[in-house]
């Protein structure tokens, strides 16, 4: 038992290092319109489907930093497999001149253009929002 | 007509309502070659070019609830605005386009439109087929357009469209829509038409739904007749489609009946005709996707409306495979066997299609 014990102590010490728990959230700018969003809004925003508030629409930014918020993406927020997802993005297109949303591949940036763009809506890691207050978290998308 | 589009699509865009957005812009161009090669051939007219290249050029700016969008068609036969509208997005589940549109009424046009690559045959059904290309129904108007959706009935969803707008003229081409970039007629008379279906879910292309439309269609510069001294045909239409859309499996099928009038000063002749079609596509692996498409018709021999048209198709069947080799590029061969007014012929078609945003 004392063995099984000092085993696990080490194993514990040497696996790689991991949150507690991880967190996907919705985000916009601190001075945006949207106060809450259901999880068909948020899946119509980011097919490209006009979602309004106050008579003006939204502005879907995909996160694309990190690899795994990719699969965040296709499996918790649009439901559907990339290839369709990008069928989907065409037909919108094709049939409405549907915009799609706009991708940055760098936190920062998605930061930086929720705060210029009060229409904005992107996600992120829980963990990349920290205390920032140009930013307002407005739904949890997913959580291990 | 050009310059007071522009002026419109300027006015929305930067007035006060849209103050504060960004602008925003989109660009998709689906390029696609294809030979067509035909055979066993019986009729007198069969098809209208045996090879296409072209490339369709679709475009947004967008600017808060209002943009200004376009389809514009280059091939190596022609060139043309198939659809510019300045679109106003006035609630969450409505927009008002106006400007020239594919009227909804064909269920085809209005989800494929002139892009080869989102459609998984090559040809399109006879009765959707375009204007230029011998089709037999009015496909582009110039008006206005009210797209709609609404829950219905729990969770299903009700979409509908409105539209009205100047209708093609029929000449010895055939039937010409009203060009934008050449607005040179001053014949064209309204058209109406209205779409409406039921689908289980938001995001679901599964549904069925009811179409009808009301065209008066002026005959300009006919040699031949049907009618001595035909000056126009005033058409109406009712239908119903249907489609089921799974992840592997997607049947679509429409079916229109048709009255038709035909006026000249002295005399008036009635007349109906039905066409319609079945498609049904599986996916299959490796990327591959089969199809078969039979199309039909009834009383179209007696029609006299239809025999303005010389191409048109009595009955097709239609088989074909299409694989989507990379990302965004397929290819693409079908077959199909053709029954027309006054013959009968078969042909081969190889497609090579792609979509870049």
């Amino acid at each position: 038992m004392r063995r099984l014990l000092t085993l696990l102590l080490i194993l514990s010490l040497v696996a790689p290092a991991r949150p507690a728990s991880q967190a996907v959230v919705l985000v916009v700018g601190a001075d945006s319109p949207a106060i809450e969003m259901d999880s068909v809004s948020v899946r119509k925003l980011f097919l490209g489907v006009p979602v309004l508030v106050n008579g003006k629409p939204l502005h879907p930014l995909r996160n694309r930093s990190d690899p795994l918020l990719d699969e965040i993406f296709f499996q918790q927020i649009v439901a559907m497999s990339q290839s369709s997802y990008d069928r989907q993005i065409l037909i919108g297109v094709n049939r409405q001149g549907w915009l799609r949303p706009e991708e940055y591949s760098r936190v920062e940036d998605v930061v930086a253009a929720l705060n210029a763009d009060p229409n904005a809506v992107s996600y992120m890691w829980q963990r990349d929002v920290g205390h920032n207050p140009k930013i307002r978290v407005i739904r949890v998308v997913w959580s291990d | 007509m050009r310059v007071s589009y522009l002026l419109i699509a300027g006015l929305l865009l930067c007035s006060p309502f849209a103050r504060g957005d960004p602008w925003q812009y989109e660009l998709l161009l689906m390029p696609s070659a294809q030979a067509v090669g035909t055979f066993d051939r019986q009729a007198p007219v069969t098809e209208i070019v045996d090879e296409v290249v072209q490339v369709d050029t679709l475009f947004t700016v967008q600017r808060g609830a209002f943009k200004v969008f376009g389809e514009y068609l280059l091939s190596d036969h022609e060139g043309d605005l198939e659809r510019f509208q300045l679109g106003w997005q006035a609630t969450q589940d409505t927009v008002l386009w106006i400007g020239r549109y594919h009227q909804p009424t064909s269920v085809w046009n209005h989800d494929h439109h002139h892009g080869q690559y989102l459609q998984t045959s090559i040809s399109r059904p006879f009765l959707d087929e375009w204007e230029d290309l011998g089709g037999i129904l009015p496909q582009h108007f110039t008006g206005m357009l009210i797209e709609s959706a609404h829950k219905a009935f729990g969770s299903w969803r009700l979409r509908t469209a409105l539209g009205g707008g100047l209708a093609p003229i029929i000449t010895p081409k055939g039937l010409e829509p009203f060009d934008l970039l050449h607005p040179d007629s001053e014949h064209h008379q309204v058209g109406f038409q209205a779409r409406a279906s039921l689908h289980p879910g938001e995001f679901t292309e599964t549904g069925f739904g009811l179409l009808a439309a009301t065209d008066e269609l002026p005959t300009i510069g006919l040699a031949v007749t049907p009618l001595p001294g035909l000056d126009h045909v005033d058409l109406k239409l009712v239908g119903a489609f249907g489609i089921y859309a799974a992840a592997d499996w997607k049947v679509l099928g429409t079916w229109y009946y048709a009255h038709t009038q035909l006026c000249s000063p002295t005399a008036v002749v009635n007349g109906h005709f039905q066409v319609g079609y079945v498609e049904a596509e599986r996916r299959l692996p490796h990327d591959l996707t089969a199809f078969l498409r039979w199309e039909g018709s009834a009383d179209a021999g007696r029609s006299d409306y239809l025999k303005l048209f010389p191409m048109m198709v009595r009955q097709r069947d239609v088989g074909g495979l299409r694989w989507d080799f990379v990302e965004r590029q397929a290819l693409t061969v079908q077959l199909s066997d053709t029954n027309t007014l006054n013959g009968h012929f078969k042909d081969i078609r190889l497609q090579w299609s792609a979509a870049f945003l």
